[in-house]
């Protein structure tokens, strides 16, 4: 775990579950494997508030434990998992177009709570959406449930790991940390549930039917003291498929950007085909047949099969080489070559942060480098028609910020300067490497800066809470709208003003967190495909 | 006198006078003594016979009855007035005329001058260096510099920038046209390069294939093929294929175009041993990413910055700047 990494997770613990927990969790990263034992004594707080932090972080998939050997347990945090906190907005944002507010909500709540029943899941979504109603409507758990059992369908959410069933053995003591266990195929199965009901608001207005509510609520109370009919069965998001599907919508607007929107649409489809058929880590996809996909294609395009199969072949043929065709049965087997695609995505990001930093005619050099793998200092300025005093003086800006090395080639065995040959070479994996690094810094500078703007007007912060509570509290009890105005000119102008910035800035940072953590994932996607392969 | 009876021999002589009787005496069957100049003359039209130069033996056989030591001094002479040019082949020496104006020239020059001079004439279109010509000629530094900078003067040699090394001269003759090499092809004048006459070019190739690459996309949507080729009369340099593939392949290093290779029949314009090079405008991959857009991936002074220290995220200047946009 580099440092930028460790700053980043003790920086979202604070902000998402406080400091306690931020400490656990950073100690638990920079030390390792611990038992309970050692996380009290070196961090020093109390044993109780040690095993409540634990709690929330297993709770949320951030910690896992381990029965060790010995009989005692050992837990360890998932530094990956951690930084994937940076990413809760971009998963929410993506249920919500697929599945609209429902889905949206479900996630949310599944997130923020790590693992859930899907009837408590579906009983709070639905209060929500009712109380964004309007009067006199509910939502029905029915439609929620719906959009559940079709999340899991697609496989956004999977069932947690279960305590196995043990029969039985009295002389055995149980074991003091159980072994979670989940079989395969039930992962995405949803229990049958009988879910009836509708949304419940929070507040009535009415305070008429407030007793009327009273009481009804402990009636209701009471019937829900027993056990729900799926206890046990939890649920949590399945991040991978989130993260396959951000890959996969890269590859589609790469394609668009390339070709034309027709060739995008194929991908598209070629990609939704392949969704439950294909593992995240694969190489490529399963190989489609045209004809396979030519009933697949969404209903609006209304593109002949010769068309559709010109299509496939110049998508083939591109020098992209994103689609590759593997045989000719069923009028043509296509895959689509998901690690070669991602390689290209990171490439096109190294160049584009090389463009931005140092300038096109670097760009020009990176790229010829990159075509060409090894290249003398002489060939560059021939290649890249950059004048001499120019080109060196931007290869050896970019070989001092590690974009560029050099090979060393010696003619003689006393690897004499001047008889040595020097070759300028990009390394693309040390590369992404580097600037993946470089994100994690970046997105720590960033929250920094959030929250140092956000303590600098602290003052001000409360001062229009306090204001607003008083507005509020005196518009319950029907107060004047010239008292009214009164509460709202204590906060002057100029104060005003100085909110409206500090919100801009706000948000402003947090959109560009959102977006440095567009790069973390085409960086991170690309250096596990290249982990991966053996 | 009485008659006597003619006795050959002895009595004819006795009654020679006596200065007459002396002379015969002394002469001998001795063969004609050519004259120095007309041994010149001889060789001379000997090597226009045979321009490609006449080895000793030829000469020999010639004037059989000339010493050896004569034909040497007058080859020598020849040589110092340098109407002969001194030439080794496997049969031994040979002696060619050498050219007449020439031969004016390097009148007033010495046998080293004339070697220098030879060494550079052979560089041919290349030329030479100083060092080489030092090597060649086995003659020190100081000589060797006399010798360029008097040649130089009388114009018969000329230094040309070299493109590759700017601080190395080479030598040629004065009427030799240097070699692309050496100049650096149509991209250099004056041995500086033409940057902004590629930049130029750069930008006119690629509108070029973007326009292409619009009428494409009215039509149909086939990939588009280009190939280009023109003058640029700007420069009275008339631009190769080659040269036009060079612009273009900087266009591909700038990510603009790409290309593909075709099989063509022999004989279709452009086409080499079978293949065609097709160039197609494209537009990059992805948008500038995110990191780019903060302040951070640009920024000078990343390494440096770290919470409490003197560049620090509370108190950055680049970040407060940006935060006012």
């Amino acid at each position: 775990m580099t440092q930028a990494e460790i700053k980043l997770c003790s920086l979202l613990l604070q902000e998402h579950f406080g400091e306690i927990v931020e400490k656990i969790g950073t100690y638990l990263i920079r030390t390792g494997i611990q038992p309970l034992r050692m996380i009290v004594n070196d961090t020093g707080l109390l044993l109780d508030q040690v095993k409540k932090a634990l709690c929330v972080l297993i709770q949320h998939n951030l910690v896992t434990y381990q029965l060790q050997k010995r009989g005692f347990v050992e837990y360890e945090a998932q530094c990956k998992r951690i930084l994937r906190i940076l990413r809760y907005p971009r998963y929410i944002y993506t249920a919500k177009t697929l599945y609209n507010d429902t889905g949206e909500l479900i996630v949310e709540e599944l997130l923020l709570n790590g693992k859930m029943t899907m009837s408590a899941v579906v009983r709070k979504v639905a209060d929500r959406l009712t109380e964004t109603m309007e009067d006199g409507k509910t939502m029905d758990y029915a439609d929620v449930s719906n959009t559940f059992v079709r999340l899991a369908d697609t496989h956004f959410v999977q069932r947690c790991p279960l305590v196995p069933e043990i029969p039985e053995s009295p002389d055995a003591p149980p074991p003091p940390a159980p072994t979670l266990v989940i079989n395969e195929k039930d992962m995405y199965v949803v229990p049958r549930l009988n879910l009836v009901g509708k949304g419940k608001r929070r507040r009535s207005c009415d305070e008429e039917d407030n007793g009327e509510h009273k009481a009804k609520k402990q009636k209701q109370d009471g019937e829900s003291s027993e056990p729900p009919p799926d206890d046990g069965i939890y649920w949590q998001v399945n991040i991978d498929r989130f993260h396959q599907h951000f890959r996969d919508q890269g590859i589609v607007s790469a394609v668009a950007n390339r070709m034309d929107q027709t060739s995008s649409e194929i991908v598209r489809t070629m990609l939704r085909m392949s969704e439950v058929t294909t593992s995240s880590g694969a190489p490529y996809t399963q190989p489609l047949s045209s004809n396979e996909i030519f009933r697949s294609l969404p209903a609006g395009y209304n593109i002949v099969k010769q068309v559709l199969d010109q299509y496939l072949t110049l998508l083939a043929d591109d020098p992209l080489e994103f689609v590759g065709k593997s045989g000719d049965s069923g009028g043509g087997m296509y895959t689509v070559n998901l690690h070669k695609a991602l390689a290209s995505l990171a490439t096109a990001t190294l160049e584009s942060i090389v463009e931005e930093r140092f300038g096109s005619r670097c760009a020009r050099i990176f790229r010829l480098l990159l075509r060409k793998k090894h290249l003398e200092q002489k060939q560059v300025e021939d290649f890249a028609m950059i004048p001499a005093k120019e080109a060196k003086d931007m290869l050896y800006k970019m070989l001092s910020e590690n974009f560029v090395s050099l090979q060393e080639i010696p003619k003689t065995p006393d690897h004499a300067p001047s008889r040595t040959f020097y070759l300028y070479t990009v390394n693309i994996p040390s590369s992404a490497r580097m600037l993946l690094h470089r994100c994690y810094k970046s997105v720590a500078n960033l929250m920094e800066r959030r929250q140092y703007e956000t303590k600098e007007n602290k003052r001000l912060l409360e001062k229009s809470q306090r204001v607003e509570a008083i507005l509020a509290s005196m518009q319950a009890t029907g107060a004047e709208d010239t008292q009214l105005q009164e509460i709202e000119e204590m906060i002057t102008a100029p104060e005003r003003q100085q909110l409206e910035t500090l919100k801009r800035n706000v948000n402003k940072i947090d959109a560009s967190e959102n977006q440095v953590d567009e790069t973390i994932f085409v960086l991170e996607s690309f250096i596990e495909s290249t982990v991966r392969r053996p | 006198m009485s008659p006597r009876p003619w006795r050959a021999g002895a009595g004819l002589l006795a009654r020679l006078p006596v200065w007459a009787r002396c002379a015969m005496a002394e002469v001998k069957v001795k063969p004609e003594v050519p004259d120095p100049m007309d041994i010149e003359n001889r060789i001379i039209e000997l090597c226009h016979q045979f321009p490609h130069g006449i080895t000793d033996q030829v000469i020999q056989n010639d004037m059989p009855h000339m010493e050896a030591q004569q034909r040497a001094m007058a080859i020598n002479r020849l040589l110092s007035m340098g109407q002969l040019d001194l030439l080794r082949s496997n049969a031994g020496l040979l002696y060619r005329i050498k050219e007449s104006q020439n031969a004016s020239k390097m009148k007033g020059s010495d046998n080293q001058e004339k070697l220098v001079y030879q060494i550079i004439e052979d560089a041919g279109n290349k030329g030479i260096w100083s060092r080489d010509i030092r090597y060649k000629s086995n003659l020190p530094l100081t000589e060797i510099n006399k010798i360029l900078k008097n040649l130089e003067s009388k114009k018969l040699i000329k230094a040309v920038k070299s493109v590759a090394a700017s601080k190395k001269k080479v030598y040629m003759l004065y009427n030799l046209q240097p070699d692309r090499s050496v100049t650096g092809g149509a991209w250099y004048s004056d041995q500086d390069f033409e940057s902004e006459f590629v930049e130029v070019l750069n930008q006119q190739c690629f509108k070029f294939l973007q326009s292409k690459a619009e009428a494409a996309r009215e039509s149909k949507q086939n990939p588009m093929i280009q190939r280009n080729s023109s003058f640029a009369s700007s420069h009275e340099v008339e631009l190769s294929m080659e040269d036009i593939e060079t612009i273009l392949n900087t266009l591909i290093y700038d990510g603009k175009v790409e290309m593909t290779i075709i099989a063509a029949k022999e004989g279709t314009v452009g086409s080499v041993d079978g293949q065609m090079k097709l160039y197609r405008a494209v537009s990059p991959l992805i948008q500038p990413t995110g990191l780019v857009r903060t302040p951070c991936g640009l920024c000078p002074v990343f390494d440096d910055c770290h919470e409490g220290g003197e560049i620090s995220p509370s108190n950055c200047i680049y970040m407060t700047e940006w935060l006012e946009f």
